[in-house]
């Protein structure tokens, strides 16, 4: 028998599931770094899985769905992923609350944050928005404790007879979004727009920036396609 | 427009209808990838009775497969950025993650799964729901064309390794047979297997 067979044969053992504890553990572990094994145990993979058809779908319990979720939620608690996970719900939130679900150019955002109260050293809050998920779109930059923004576009430009608008939102404003200002020309926005809101407030506000007719929204709420971001720690010990 | 912002439900179900249900997991599993959790709660409607069935089946004992469902499907969570369409098709890819799994359990507290003698008259009277059968109709019958070439012996050796997890021990008990010939027998017909579905 060639070592090719023995290894063939290995992977085919791991994927029928005959292997014993330590050999299954040692097999998981190459597959890792040995391309050759890997590329071997999925092609049984794929040669066996109708196998599984024979298998009676059965429906797990009712509360195992939650007990999955409530996992998930516990261990990315800690994480910067939490973040983002949060962000989505709020983002959902506002577009749903704003009339915006049905906008053409849904576009994301992270905002990156230091955590509050520390000295000198702290980095400012950084906000990287991503359109569609892929293309960079704005960076915000908030220092919470001097409540001064700064905003860059990355892949965003300027639009003809239209104006970017920067909006907030959070619990303690109200369900509607409020103006924060409307970007100038070239893309930037008064640093100091921010400063009669509370740090804690903007740590955990909602941000939208949405597409509006020249000058700004009509209206006072945002009317047109919206990109919306929220507050994300840059410090895994926030 | 980005799919991981798209929550309404009824769009969901109007574009499924349009595609096939491979196609729909791997749009879900895309969206899971980017921890959009309407997605995973889809995703898991769709699949979780299957990998339920699938760990059940081989570990006998229903605390014990919610807890090994349980880490399969936070496995998707965590790693569904990492499947490739092109190299699996996503139920095979989630399946595997719950097998795995529920082998890896077995295999390290053998003495937790209750006695299953009764096993192998289910190998031989469960037939494929008509939905598993469709998805990979024409796989599923080359797969089991060749089955049906090995001696029968080998043919319930594979069956009860793969749908119950047994273990070469438990194949030699039942088989009457040392060890290492199972292992010997269950190479030939993993060798036979492989030749025919590559004929």
């Amino acid at each position: 028998m060639t070592d090719h067979d023995d290894l063939d044969m290995r992977a085919a053992e791991f994927v029928l599931g005959t292997l014993d504890a330590h050999e299954r553990e040692s097999v998981a572990y190459r597959r890792q770094h040995d391309t050759e094994l890997d590329a071997l145990i999925r092609a049984w993979e794929s040669r066996l899985a109708p196998l599984g058809d024979e298998v009676q779908a059965i429906t797990p319990g009712p509360d195992l769905l939650a007990r999955i979720e409530r996992r998930i939620e516990q261990m990315e608690a800690d994480t910067e992923e939490a973040r983002v996970v949060r962000l989505r719900r709020r983002l959902r939130y506002w577009q749903w609350g704003t009339g915006l679900a049905t906008a053409a150019a849904l576009v994301m955002a992270l905002l990156l944050v230091t955590p509050l109260g520390r000295e000198a050293t702290a980095p400012p809050f950084v906000a990287v928005f991503h359109q569609d998920d892929q293309q960079p779109a704005f960076m915000l930059t908030v220092d919470l404790a001097s409540q001064r923004l700064n905003v860059q576009p990355v892949a965003a430009e300027p639009l003809p007879d239209k104006s970017y608008q920067l909006w907030i939102k959070a619990d303690p404003l109200g369900p509607d979004p409020r103006s924060v200002g409307v970007l100038n020309d070239d893309l930037s926005l008064d640093p100091g727009a921010l400063s009669h809101y509370e740090p804690e407030l903007l740590k955990n506000a909602t941000f939208g920036i949405s597409v509006e007719p020249a000058g700004g929204s009509p209206t006072g709420q945002p009317t047109g396609p919206a990109i919306h971001g929220y507050l994300y720690p840059t410090e895994h010990h926030l | 427009m980005s799919d991981a912002f798209r929550s309404s439900t009824a769009r969901d179900d109007a574009s499924s209808s349009a595609s096939s249900p491979s196609d729909r997991l791997n749009g879900l599993l895309q969206r899971v990838a980017l921890k959009d959790r309407e997605a995973f709660a889809q995703l898991y409607a769709a699949t979780s009775s299957k990998l339920y069935g699938t760990v059940l089946r081989i570990l006998r004992h229903r605390g014990w497969t919610d807890d090994v469902v349980q880490d399969a499907y936070v496995r998707i969570w965590q790693k569904a950025g990492q499947f490739d369409a092109a190299k699996a098709s996503s139920i095979t890819w989630m399946v595997t993650i719950a097998r795995n799994g529920a082998i890896d359990e077995l295999r390290r507290h053998p003495a937790r799964r209750v006695e299953r003698e009764e096993a192998l008259d289910d190998v031989a009277s469960v037939e494929p729901t008509a939905q598993a059968r469709l998805e990979t109709e024409q796989d599923a019958r080359r797969l089991h064309a060749c089955l049906d070439e090995l001696e029968k012996g080998r043919r319930d050796m594979v069956r009860l390794a793969y749908l119950d997890g047994w273990s070469r021990a438990d194949l030699a008990t039942h088989f009457d047979q040392p060890v290492n010939t199972v292992k010997t027998w269950l190479h030939r017909a993993l060798k036979q297997l492989k030749g025919c579905l590559s004929s």
